[in-house]
């Protein structure tokens, strides 16, 4: 055969086998959304506030760095977080260092993984103001910050005194006596917002067990109630045609902190029974081999002891080596702030029900787009699965939230940003490609 | 050819085609053949718009064949075949969108079919293979557990089984333009009864994930086929054949594992394969004595359901293009030359995994046989 013809037709099929097939994306655009300056409102989510404290990693993967991630596709936006140095094993406000998942001996002697801390105590130099250096910020996630503080000027403001300032803020105020979380949010001009409020009014709350206060007003002028709160917020910040996206609240109690222990947790051996049975019968309880409700303080019971029932709630918060080895929540009963009983749980659920009532109605009069975080969560508890990686509310295996329980991990705050995506997507016409879940990292095991 | 032939006897390739027809061609003869394949596939997630790529090696289906006449002028003819009727090599892009459902899966499937074909009348031949099989797997995905330096775990499942199947045919030439063929091949089942599974994960998860044996059993399916083949000239020959191949044999793909840890359960599969059917038309031509041209197309439906195309097989209904030149090089000596082209786009969201997207694969395979005449 021709030499120059087999050469040709050589090269022609070299060509052919190395070509890959191209698939056409659609392509992405912001639609009616100018995120030139988009600003995030929130609290422990919104931060980046991840295994029971702040740290480099948690901020840099908050579902608000990713929503701006997600928009840097199609538009140049520098969005701004005020962040623990990278280096930093980060804190919180209570002086702890963030968890990790270590082994922990239990006091049976048996050695699992568990969410321990990651030194004895956080990393308190990260506490400094960071404005002059590298404000203003895009981020205004403030953890543990009620709706009702948001306008509150001085809220960073040490001098104010221990709980009458919030330190999260404190780090990045751009006037300890005089700014508050709005009114720096409104400096920065923004013509994209995204809001997240309510869900911490909740929570403090709920993983109180009830005992720390009581869940705000939902309706109420700015600084009383919810709804003066937040319209508050969205008018001081739409100002300028600034369009936004705004979540709803989820059901705080499908979170892992409040699922993963059971009501009727405490299992008895035949020895044990005896024992109990004489301690409790005098009082009208008695216990059975096998399993049995948790008993926890009821002021309005008969004795002020009384069994859990179903539907009640016991947080993680629950010493569970005192459970296993020294009879609490059984000889010892829970204390209230371990328990949720059916009144704080029907409480809550109210509350939740009115402040989605409150965000519905303002967000269709604001013309906010709304991010279904309630129906998220609720997919996490029944567990849901992207690309081959099955991801529920399961305490540490689950994937989606962080050690501590209720905040999400990066893989989870991805999910949750496309959230805000999908409304954003639909409300503004715009077609933003979403984040990739298991691009982002999720429980780290040693 | 467009992959039919089995209504037309014309080299030891006739074996796997129709045993049954065997006995009608003439002479005693060895022939080899090898086909690299190059396939190349690309996906595109669809919530993030990320593309990701195939790199897999180049396949190497290959056949041998020899066929021969104890003494001539017999009506009976032995034959031995050797061929790979599935089997080929998926390997995705390293950290891509879907490695958690899979980064690699090989299948290699080398059947043995010694063969008796014998022709009753003048016009009509039977024939049948004992088919002996033996396969491999290797199996690899990642798993979504992380270690403190942000690398991922990888399970790889290999083994290896073997199998028995027959492949039978009937073959009848009512006149010298006109012939008929009605084959089937029997599924045979590859049985991996000692597979290794291997897990690296990090270390704190080791006992959860300990390395060992697993089972598993894969169908390679049954195959119907009626074929017609004309010749109205000297000159010219057209083959018309159509498969049925019993794919609904392929519901689920389980591993059973020795060992089995609250994180490590046996798992199960849905693959829920249907029938398929392919049409498969070639045609022939004797350019001059020594060349022969050949053309052929091939409609072929897919076994994958929307709702389980997974990244090992996202296949659809295809249409293969093939074209190939004969050369008669000696009285003794023939090469063939072939290639083949098809194109495969899917779309689907899993229902197993989620993985949701568009596949687009391309298939070159440039073949080549060597027949020699005893």
């Amino acid at each position: 055969m021709n030499m120059k013809y087999t050469s040709i037709a050589l090269i022609l099929f070299t060509a052919l086998v190395s070509c890959k097939p191209k698939i056409e994306a659609p392509e992405a655009s912001m639609g009616d959304v100018d995120a030139s300056r988009y600003i995030a409102i929130g609290t422990n989510n919104t931060a980046g506030y991840s295994n029971d404290g702040l740290t480099f990693n948690g901020q840099d993967n908050s579902y608000a760095a990713i929503i701006a991630k997600q928009f840097s596709v199609v538009a140049t936006i520098d969005f701004k977080q005020p962040f623990v140095s990278a280096g930093s094993i980060g804190f919180n406000i209570d002086g702890k260092s963030p968890l990790k998942l270590g082994n922990k001996t239990d006091c049976k002697g048996l050695t699992s993984l568990s969410p321990i801390r990651i030194a004895g105590a956080g990393d308190m130099t990260q506490l400094m103001n960071q404005y002059a250096g590298y404000g203003p910020f895009n981020n205004f996630g403030v953890p543990g910050m009620s709706a009702l503080s948001i306008n509150v000027a001085g809220f960073g403001n040490p001098a104010n005194g221990v709980g009458n300032f919030n330190p999260y803020f404190a780090r990045f105020t751009s006037n300890e006596a005089t700014a508050s979380v709005l009114s720096d949010a409104v400096a920065q001009n923004p013509t994209f917002f995204t809001i997240m409020l309510g869900d911490d009014d909740i929570l403090t709350y709920a993983k109180s067990g009830g005992t720390n206060g009581v869940i705000p007003l939902a309706n109420g002028a700015a600084g009383v109630g919810f709804s003066g709160s937040l319209e508050e917020v969205i008018t001081s910040l739409n100002g300028n045609g600034a369009k936004g996206a705004i979540s709803n609240i989820p059901d705080v109690k499908e979170y892992p902190y409040f699922t993963t222990i059971p009501y009727n947790g405490l299992t008895v051996d035949a020895a044990n029974a005896v024992t109990l049975n004489q301690i409790f019968n005098p009082v009208g309880i008695s216990f059975v081999v096998g399993v049995n409700a948790f008993i926890m303080e009821d002021l309005t019971a008969p004795f002020g002891v009384r069994k859990m029932v179903e539907g009640e709630l016991v947080l993680l918060s629950t010493p569970l080596d005192s459970v296993k080895c020294n009879g609490t929540g059984s000889v010892f009963p829970f204390r209230d702030e371990f328990v949720l009983d059916l009144d704080e749980i029907a409480e809550i659920n109210t509350k939740i029900s009115e402040y989605n009532t409150v965000i519905s109605s303002l967000s269709q009069t604001y013309g906010l787009a709304i991010a279904d975080t309630k129906l998220l969560i609720h997919r996490l508890k029944t567990g849901t699965v992207y690309n081959g990686v099955s991801m529920s509310s399961a305490f540490v295996t689950g994937g989606a939230y962080s050690l501590d329980g209720i905040q999400l991990n990066p893989n989870g705050q991805a999910l949750l940003a496309n959230t805000f995506l999908e409304a954003i997507n639909l409300a503004f016409s715009a077609a933003l490609p979403y984040a990739n879940p298991i691009k982002y990292s999720g429980i780290i095991f040693p | 050819m467009g992959g039919a032939g089995s209504a037309l006897p014309q080299d030891a390739a006739i074996l796997f085609f129709n045993p049954g027809a065997a006995s009608f061609h003439n002479s005693n003869e060895i022939s080899v053949a090898m086909t690299p394949t190059f396939a190349k596939g690309t996906f595109l997630e669809d919530n993030t718009n990320e593309t990701a790529h195939t790199t897999s090696p180049v396949g190497t289906p290959f056949s041998a064949y020899g066929l021969f006449q104890i003494k001539e002028d017999s009506k009976l003819k032995l034959g031995l075949a050797v061929y790979t009727p599935f089997g080929s090599t998926v390997e995705w892009e390293e950290g891509w969108t879907g490695r958690f459902a899979l980064t690699r899966l090989k299948l290699l499937s080398i059947f043995v079919q010694p063969t008796i074909s014998y022709r009753l009348t003048k016009k009509i031949g039977i024939g049948a293979g004992f088919v002996y099989s033996y396969g491999k797997v290797n199996l690899q995905k990642d798993l979504p557990l992380q270690d403190v330096s942000g690398e991922y775990g990888h399970a790889e499942l290999s083994g290896s089984g073997n199998g028995f199947g027959f492949n039978v045919g009937l073959y009848i030439e009512p006149t010298e333009h006109l012939n008929f063929a009605v084959t089937y091949r029997s599924q045979v089942n590859m049985n991996l009864k000692k597979g290794e599974a291997d897990f690296s994960v990090p270390e704190s998860l080791n006992d959860k994930f300990p390395d060992g044996r697993f089972t598993s059993s894969i169908p390679l399916p049954s195959v119907f086929t009626f074929g017609i083949a004309v010749k109205p000239s000297e000159k010219l020959a057209i083959a018309l054949d159509a498969n049925y191949v019993n794919w609904k044999a392929y519901d689920t793909l389980a591993f059973d594992y020795e060992t089995n840890t609250s994180s490590l359960l046996d798992t199960k599969s849905a693959r829920k394969y249907e029938g398929s059917i392919a049409v498969r038309l070639g045609a022939q031509y004797k350019v001059t004595p020594q060349i022969i041209a050949r053309l052929g197309i091939a409609y072929a439906m897919t076994p994958v359901q929307n709702g389980y195309v997974t990244p090992e097989t996202p296949d659809n209904n295809r249409i293969n293009y093939t074209c190939g030149i004969g050369y008669t090089i000696t009285e003794k000596l023939i090469l063939d030359a072939s290639f083949l082209f098809t194109q495969v786009k899917r779309e689907d969201t899993n229902l197993e995994t989620g993985l949701s997207g568009k596949f687009k694969t391309l298939v070159f395979a440039p073949g080549l046989a060597v027949t020699y005449k005893l």
